[in-house]
């Protein structure tokens, strides 16, 4: 897999592909993208057989190792890779380490081991552990083991320790890569740690940056994960972003993740990252909410989003979004998806994902077009108006919202004995 | 009689051994092939699976629970969504139960009386709500399923109160002409009687007599399946088949398990819905010919065959045990794909069974399901009693 891009820029936009994918010569993804976000290795919510109907293209399924370290045992008696194992053949792989839809707890550090938050606790993963999942797992893609443990107010100390970590990693990582059968044509990126410490980027940068089978970097560090990084402005983001691309080589892929709002994307895009990831899909539906924004740079305004768990919806036999293709909006109602979601149906967030995931990737092709014929700022200023327009009380009410349920992990095991309540009273309906 | 028929039953091959068959209903959305299974989407939804699923696995016709339905989204937002097929978007044919099972068995205070099943909602205003037959109908009426029940009076199936019970027969039968009566969509959609009468032999003949006078395009059976011994479920099964008119639909409510959907056909049932299928699933549970596999056990951590090699389902095509066993409880995806396949699995039985009636193979069929399933012939006597009285020996 090779990256190329149309313009060797520094701090603007611009478009690039992921072209020459093994097994795959004719796949071609673009740049700037959204790699599919999954928990456990599915899109959560979405199977295979509804993924086929949610999209017929080509993409990437980001795979973070906190929700799958435990399929180690069973993935090395397996002979495919993780994206066959998970049902999602049709789609290159990406191993993250941490899971941007889900807060990641800071410290706890140990000598030469990252501490991943799993269901299960926490297990401790170092270089040596790390790569023997990614030579198990067999990714497309993936991540160079990191510390990214930091957020805007880390104090020095932790800045420091997260940049000698990330490098000493990235060192182990990458000699034991050079040994690996099976993942020699993985595309590897490393990860540049630092905080919003420029020195320490610098460091960072420096003590990585000497590899040329290093396909991109990472922009880690900047956030701990989870719903609350859709709160994260971009001027707070911005110089660390800025300094760090410009000290990159233009020709790397440049990535950060995070369930960061659509006005940040388009303030990153502008500053010439090109890969991101849908977690956002994942907390808005979560809030049962629907995304919808005009992705039109002359479109008109619309609401930011729909929270479809509102009354003002239980009679509206429209769809989410006229005019959407999805299979959500062209089939189904405002009214029902309410109706389920308040329920608690499992099918409301399957309809949900369908459409935020659509409109999503739609999002990001109307950021490749306004690239190309130059009308990418307006495209910012037309989704910023929306965005703050509608950030009136629910807006917040549903970020809030969002912040609490996502985080209160493992909604899905509460779920399930709030159906058993529901079912105990169905199995006896006749 | 209306001039078109919203059911019309053609009985396409008979078992000339046993009692059972194979039909065609054909209903105001979609025909279907029985003896079948119908998956209850309680709440209008199939658990999590999109409509396009459902035509994608073949099933032809499901079932919705009118209390669920009623309280929520309500009778006002169905109406205005022009019934459940539209709100759900769902175009195959749908059946509802009459709500008053549930509203006996949730609501603790409920009281049955001549007029309904009454209770005093648990609110502030201590208001008295009554369910009576008329007032199920409307609202079955308003959602519109092809297929539509009667308000029986429930007594407990084990109950030994034999005053209460034939109490509760000869009521279900009033409430059936109180149910016809108000039924305002005869020209599409159908009412089946319920036949009562628990385990009394005597009772339960009066109320499926009483039922066949009445102009009905179906019966249910009903009363059972709620904790009787399976010596005397069996027995009021094939008493019910013996009265009931051959050229009419059967449905026994609430069963499910894949034993009792073979004996039962055996003994000349159509129709059958049950939650088990779809709320096992929810608990990590698959089907199997051979029973069902609990996917959270140790067992199946590295296990990369399918559920069911023999299986066409999207989830057997795609999917291992181990992954299941990997996201099962713990992802809403493992709910998903362990109800497409359990969902399938009943499906795949009731068309193994049609199929061997067509060619006139139901006796081989069942006695070597049997021997799938109890490898060792120890059979449950039940199960060699209920077939040998339909002329079908176990080999
Ligand atoms: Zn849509
Ligand atoms: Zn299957």
């Amino acid at each position: 897999m090779k990256f190329i891009v149309e313009s060797l820029t520094k701090n603007a936009p611009r478009l690039g592909a992921l072209r020459e994918i093994e097994n795959r010569p004719n796949l071609v993804l673009e740049t700037p993208m959204a790699m599919l976000y999954t928990r456990g290795g599915s899109i959560p919510h979405i199977t295979n057989e509804v993924f086929k109907l949610l999209t017929q293209k080509s993409q990437i399924i980001q795979i973070p190792l906190v929700s799958t370290y435990n399929f180690e045992d069973v993935m090395s008696v397996y002979k495919g890779t993780i994206a066959e194992f998970v049902g999602m053949k049709e789609c290159i792989s990406c191993l993250t380490v941490q899971d941007p839809g889900d807060h990641t707890l800071p410290g706890y550090h140990v000598e030469n081991s990252i501490p991943l938050w799993t269901r299960h606790g926490k297990v401790l993963i170092s270089a040596k552990s790390y790569m023997n999942l990614v030579s198990l797992f067999k990714p497309d893609m993936y991540y160079l083991l990191s510390d990214g443990d930091t957020n805007i107010s880390s104090p020095a100390k932790r800045i420091r320790k997260s940049v000698q970590n990330t490098i000493k990693y990235h060192k182990q990582c990458i000699d034991t890569h050079e040994n690996l059968t099976g993942v020699k044509n993985s595309f590897m990126m490393g990860a540049i740690a630092g905080g919003y410490d420029l020195k320490a980027r610098k460091e960072c940068i420096d003590g990585i940056c000497q590899n040329d089978s290093i396909g991109g970097y990472l922009i880690d560090g900047l956030h701990n994960n989870g719903p609350e990084v859709e709160l994260l402005a971009a001027d707070e983001i911005n110089p660390v972003v800025v300094f760090v691309i410009n000290n990159l080589q233009p020709t790397k892929l440049r990535a950060i993740h995070g369930c960061w709002n659509p006005v940040v994307i388009l303030k990153l895009v502008q500053l010439g990252v090109d890969l991101f990831d849908t977690s956002y899909c994942y907390i808005v539906t979560e809030r049962s909410c629907a995304l919808t924004f005009t992705i039109d740079a002359n479109g008109n305004d619309e609401k930011f989003e729909l929270n479809l768990r509102q009354a003002d919806f239980a009679e509206d036999f429209g769809p989410i979004l006229p005019g959407c293709t999805c299979l959500a909006c062209s089939k189904y109602s405002r009214a029902y998806i309410h109706y389920l979601v308040n329920v608690q149906e499992l099918l409301g967030p399957v309809l949900l994902t369908i459409h935020n995931v659509h409109h999503y990737m739609r999002f990001f092709e109307s950021i490749r077009q306004c690239i190309g014929n130059g009308t990418l700022s307006l495209l910012e200023e037309k989704v910023g108006n929306q965005f703050h327009s509608s950030k009136h009380v629910d807006q917040q009410d549903n970020v809030l919202a969002s912040c609490e349920r996502v985080d209160s992990a493992d909604a899905f095991a509460s779920a399930v004995l709030e159906m058993d309540r529901d079912n105990i009273t169905a199995s006896v309906s006749s | 009689m209306s001039s078109r028929h919203p059911l019309v039953f053609h009985v396409l091959a008979e078992c000339k051994i046993s009692k059972a068959r194979v039909s065609k209903m054909i209903l105001p959305h979609g025909e279907v092939d029985t003896p079948v299974f119908m998956p209850v989407g309680t709440q209008g939804t199939l658990k999590g699976l999109l409509t396009e699923q459902l035509d994608n696995l073949g099933v032809q016709i499901m079932l919705a629970n009118t209390y669920h339905l009623g309280i929520k989204p309500g009778v006002e937002i169905l109406k205005k969504a022009g019934g459940l097929h539209k709100f759900m978007n769902w175009n195959c044919a749908l059946l509802t139960d009459s709500g008053g099972f549930q509203m006996v068995s949730l609501l603790k205070l409920a009281v049955i009386t001549e007029k309904g099943v009454q209770f005093r909602s648990l609110n502030a205003s201590k208001s008295e709500i009554v369910l009576t037959p008329e007032h199920s109908i409307e609202i079955q009426n308003v959602i519109g399923a092809d297929i539509i029940m009667q308000l029986d009076d429930v007594v407990k199936t084990t109950s030994s109160d034999d005053k209460r019970i034939e109490e509760a027969m000869y009521r279900t039968t009033r409430w059936l002409d109180r149910c016809m009566q108000s039924h305002k969509r005869v020209e599409d959609q159908n009412i089946f009687p319920i036949v009562q009468g628990t385990l009394n032999t005597k009772l339960r003949s009066l109320s499926a007599k009483a039922h066949m006078k009445r102009d009905v395009r179906g019966f249910a059976i009903g009363g059972l399946s709620g904790g009787e011994s399976k010596d005397e479920f069996w027995k009021m099964v094939n008493l019910s088949t013996d009265i009931l008119p051959k050229n009419k639909p059967r449905y026994l409510m609430g069963v499910g398990f894949a034993i009792d959907l073979v004996v039962c056909t055996a003994l000349g049932v159509d129709m059958y819905d049950c939650v088990f299928p779809t709320r096992t699933a929810r608990f990590g549970c698959a089907l199997v010919m051979t029973g069902q596999l609990n996917l959270k056990q140790k067992m199946y951590k590295t296990d990369l065959t399918p559920i069911d090699k023999d299986c066409d389902c999207s989830t057997c095509k795609t999917y291992t045990r181990s992954y299941l066993h990997h996201i099962a409880t713990i992802h809403t995806v493992s709910c998903h794909l362990l109800t497409v396949h359990n969902v399938a699995f009943q499906l795949r039985l009731m068309r193994n069974i049609r199929e061997s009636i067509k060619e006139n193979k139901f006796v081989e069929f069942v006695q070597s399901f049997m021997v799938d399933l109890h490898p060792n012939k120890d059979y449950p006597n039940w199960v060699i009693d209920a077939l040998q009285a339909v002329g079908i020996q176990l080999k």
